[in-house]
């Protein structure tokens, strides 16, 4: 690297001209080839179609967001997913209820571990088919132990429930002290009112912090462009639920914000052959969810020790 | 040495380089992304949300035939049936009822057809202490004996539900017992399972769990 | 006042073409640097368009190796706080002007950091929604927004640091104490803020009981202690051969028992993690017994970190003897230590906090070449930073780049 004194780009010499000029055009013909294959560098981005529209680049935080400004931003997604879908979706602000919050409550001893919730949350959510997104995992346990290590995620006998084996489906857990809410770096993930843990997609910036962060695996990020078979699309849709989301951006179950901020059940309850699917307010004493947190003896929350303080809980009938 | 000749060796060196990227680069010779595998679509049974059986209630409800239900088209209304036992006090189930399959309780606790059924009248259910119930109408006979089930199921902490999860939003529709179980046989039948997760990229399992035997 | 910027712009200019001028070995190191920057920019190209998808990172294993190479870098970056606390706390002379070069390899350091943090992003686009005031910060809660103020900070003052000695010493003044010192005096506690904050990002998950342990920080900064004045000696050793700059032996011996002692903790810290989780023997040993033994037959980081454990320990070895005051044997430890500690901190933390994942799956993880490539790529512009840096300085150092001879080049 370099003597002493710096040699000049054009070291004078004492044959003049012809040699100036060699390296005159020596110089240049690096510095094309340098060009060419910068050019040629790049040149795979010929094939990005989804480069951010200047709307969508500039678009505000969630929760910045004027009523007449969301109001434009559900038009254009409306429009962005008829384009694309042919299918004209109707895209909602849904916003919380107020005296509600919700909580899921599930009966290990009833779940059968068929894995009908995975699906109808699938087509419920407009999760991308290919590659695969889900929001529920199911496990299948040994009896006895809750040791996430023995879990067998991929059971695939013909029939369900198999013989000393029980069945937990994990999803979104909805924290009361949210880890995924704590670490991301731009506000795009946050606790609702009711309870509800929900990401701005169109804020994330894809780090996966979250995912890290979440001992519940329950953050799922696009790898990818998403894909959905035409005609598969659900256009009941909401802005923080499940309108279809862009590659690089991360996803979760939001207990159906779409359903349950209109009073109805979530899709993974409405599917469960078993009933051991229960959903509602905590806050209402009558409740489903609230008998059964006062009358079952054991319930647990997942990973307790960490602090966490799940909305979801597994219950025995006890 | 001159280092003269070295530099335009070296610039000439990185010309070529240069040009040979250039040449890799538009012809794409590397770093192609992963092509996914295609994930077979979802059978749609594993998303419908009706119940796994059809009680009496929904059939009639559907329109069925309701001469099926009509006992007295093979019984004599004045001769209740008589039921037989073999010498272990298993209930002889007779030819015509042979699709009954009577698994309901262990040690034949629950064996006599009369225990449900109205002896007397075979179109109506009894309960044990004597309150006369349409077929249709069996949940409260279930719930005679079931006590603690029927108490969850009455909180609507036992069974199905669909729509709203709350009175003032709309409906709630709460499925009977013999929406799920089979009164004869009552144990949750098992189901077909769901197809599972499919890995982002194909991966090898080593020790690869061994499928249960079913 | 016009006077001092024209003065300032023709310093930049001149800077500025020194850069592209230099012998043959100067062209083909810097041309090997472009043409690993070209594959690894086209590398991101193709990542820009198809997404994370191109990388081997799952669900799963969330974070690769570009958050690993990210976590060593940031070791690298406060390293160079090492040679500035001999030289302002201690007055030690030797190493007076060698801090500049300490200092300006953090910045290549702190710019490879923050190119490895943005490839890893899915959403590069919105990469504005980081910035305070504009976007949205979660400061302080989140970790990584501490790590972003921290990493961009640190830059600005060793940026400062570096120009304004440089300048002054192109303008043939002294400097004024008022102007660096007290930075210089910020920097020393930044340098340990930006590793121990680095550190709290992983320690701060409960839900990874692999990273959730106190003693992350401290081995962070041991290592980092360890490696990089590692990589200074080998820098300085490369500046001694081919520039006119005299470097002594005495500086060369001085960083090395920087590396000796932080090379002794860092084994120390290294036994004690092991003794706690393998002991104890509790659930949370997984991630580790992936690691160092493998896990239901799943044991693709067992060679790597065995390998870093034996770099580890031949080159504490070395440097506790005599032998390594001979140089030749110097730069094996340091080559042994840096490489050892890239995949001890990397490769060897990172990834093993994902196996198991929280509910007990076990995925593998393994780079792609387009992955690969684009690390490649970082480490390069790096050093062709680096380089440039050095190739600016190693003149106004020794003076003959300075105001004085203005208009002779």
């Amino acid at each position: 690297m370099g003597d002493p004194q710096p040699t000049p780009p054009h070291p004078p010499t004492a044959s003049p001209r012809a040699l100036t000029r060699r390296s005159f055009l020596r110089a240049s013909a690096v510095f094309g080839g340098g060009l060419a294959a910068l050019a040629a560098a790049l040149a795979p981005l010929r094939h990005l179609d989804d480069f951010p529209t200047l709307d969508q680049f500039l678009q505000k935080y969630y929760r910045e967001l004027t009523p007449a400004e969301m109001e434009r931003i559900l038009r254009r997604i409306e429009a962005e997913v008829e384009r694309e879908y042919g299918v004209r979706p109707q895209v909602r602000d849904v916003k919380p209820l107020t005296g509600v919050e919700y909580v899921y409550a599930h009966n290990l001893t009833r779940c059968i571990g068929c894995r009908r919730c995975v699906h109808a949350c699938v087509a419920e959510n407009n999760l991308s088919r290919t590659p695969e997104v889900q929001y529920i995992r199911v496990l299948r346990l040994p009896h006895g132990s809750l040791d996430m290590e023995k879990a067998d995620h991929n059971y695939a006998p013909e029939w369900v429930p198999e013989p000393d084996h029980f069945y937990m489906p994990v999803q979104c857990q909805q924290c009361r002290n949210p880890p995924c809410v704590k670490v991301c770096p731009v506000h795009a993930t946050w606790q609702e009112t009711d309870g509800l843990t929900v990401i701005d997609y169109d804020w994330c910036i894809g780090c996966r912090y979250c995912a890290a962060a979440c001992p519940y695996w329950a953050r799922h990020f696009n790898f990818t462009r998403p894909s959905i078979p035409k005609g598969q699309l659900n256009p009941d849709m909401a802005y923080l639920g499940n309108r279809p989301r862009r590659q690089g951006v991360m996803e979760k179950c939001h207990f159906c914000i779409q359903r349950t901020r209109v009073g109805r059940y979530p899709a993974c309850l409405e599917v469960c052959p078993t009933g051991a699917r229960k959903f509602g307010n905590i806050l209402d004493p009558e409740s489903e969810v609230s008998y059964i947190l006062k009358h079952k003896r054991v319930f647990i929350q997942l990973k307790e020790e960490l602090g966490t303080s799940p909305r979801f809980y597994y219950y025995f009938d006890v | 040495m001159n280092p003269e000749p070295r530099t335009s060796q070296a610039l000439n060196a990185l010309t070529v380089a240069f040009l040979a990227l250039t040449l890799a680069f538009l012809l794409d010779l590397w770093g192609r992304p992963l092509a996914l595998t295609e994930i077979p679509p979802v059978d749609p049974q594993f998303t419908n949300t009706a119940t796994v059986r059809l009680s009496i209630a929904d059939q009639i409800a559907a329109g069925a035939d309701p001469s099926d239900w009509d006992c007295y088209i093979c019984h004599d209304r004045k001769k209740p049936p008589q039921l037989r036992f073999d010498e272990n006090q298993n209930l002889l189930i007779p030819e015509e009822h042979e699709d009954i399959q009577l698994h309901h309780g262990s040690h034949n606790r629950n064996n006599n057809c009369f225990n449900c059924h109205n002896e007397n009248n075979l179109d109506l259910l009894q309960t044990r202490d004597g309150r006369e119930l349409k077929l249709a109408e069996s949940t409260p006979l279930c719930g005679s004996c079931h006590g603690p089930t029927y108490r969850d199921w009455e909180a609507g902490a036992h069974g199905r539900a669909n729509g709203h999860w709350h009175d003032s939003f709309g409906p709630r529709l709460r499925q009977a017992c013999v929406a799920c179980h089979d009164p004869h046989a009552p144990a949750f039948p098992q189901q077909k399972v769901g197809p599972g997760p499919y890995p982002l990229r194909p991966v090898d399992i080593p020790t690869a769990h061994p499928q249960p035997p079913h | 006042m016009n006077r001092a910027i024209r003065n300032y712009l023709v310093f930049l200019g001149r800077c500025s073409r020194i850069a592209f001028a230099g012998d043959w070995r100067y062209y083909a190191w810097m041309g090997v640097l472009t043409v690993f920057c070209l594959l690894g920019l086209n590398a991101y190209a193709k990542q820009f368009v198809h997404g994370l998808l191109v990388t081997g990172m799952t669900d799963e294993v969330s974070w690769g190796v570009y958050i690993a190479n990210f976590t060593f870098l940031v070791g690298v970056a406060a390293a160079a706080v090492m040679m500035v606390i001999p030289v302002y706390i201690y007055n030690n002379e030797e190493l007076h002007d060698l801090v500049i070069f300490g200092e300006l390899l953090a910045v290549a350091a702190i710019l490879m950091c923050l190119a490895f943090v943005t490839v890893d992003l899915g959403r590069p686009d919105r990469f504005w929604h980081l910035i305070p005031g504009i976007g949205q910060f979660n400061f302080p809660a989140s970790m990584l927004s501490w790590d972003v103020i921290v990493l961009n900070g640190y830059l600005l003052l060793n940026i400062h640091i570096c120009g304004y000695l440089l300048y002054c010493r192109y303008q043939g003044r002294k400097p004024a104490k008022w102007f660096y010192i007290p930075f210089v005096f910020i920097a020393i506690v930044w340098a340990v803020s930006i590793h121990t904050v680095t550190a709290f990002l992983y320690v701060g998950l409960g839900g990874r009981p692999f990273w959730n342990s106190a003693i992350v920080g401290p081995r962070f900064l041991a290592s980092a202690f360890t490696a990089g004045p590692a990589l200074i000696i080998l820098a300085l050793q490369v500046i001694r051969r081919v520039t006119a700059y005299r470097i002594t032996d005495k500086a060369l011996l001085t960083l090395r028992s920087i590396v000796q002692v932080s090379m002794l903790i860092n084994v120390f810290l290294l036994i004690n993690e092991v003794f706690k989780e393998f002991y104890s023997g509790n659930l949370h040993v997984a991630s580790s017994k992936y690691l160092y033994v493998g896990l239901h037959g799943y044991h693709a980081l067992v060679p790597w970190i065995w390998t870093a454990i034996a770099f580890n320990v031949i080159a504490m070895v070395l440097l506790l003897l005599p032998l390594s005051r001979s140089l030749r044997w110097l730069n094996l430890t340091c080559v042994l230590c840096i490489v050892g500690i890239w995949i001890e901190k990397g490769m060897g933390l990172v990834i093993p906090g994902f196996i198991p994942t929280p509910l007990g799956e076990m995925i593998e993880y393994t780079p792609t070449l387009n992955e690969t490539l684009i690390c490649f790529g970082i480490w390069a512009f790096g050093l062709l930073c680096y380089t440039i840096f050095l190739r600016m300085s190693v003149p106004i150092l020794l003076g003959t780049l300075s105001q004085a001879n203005e208009g002779r080049d």
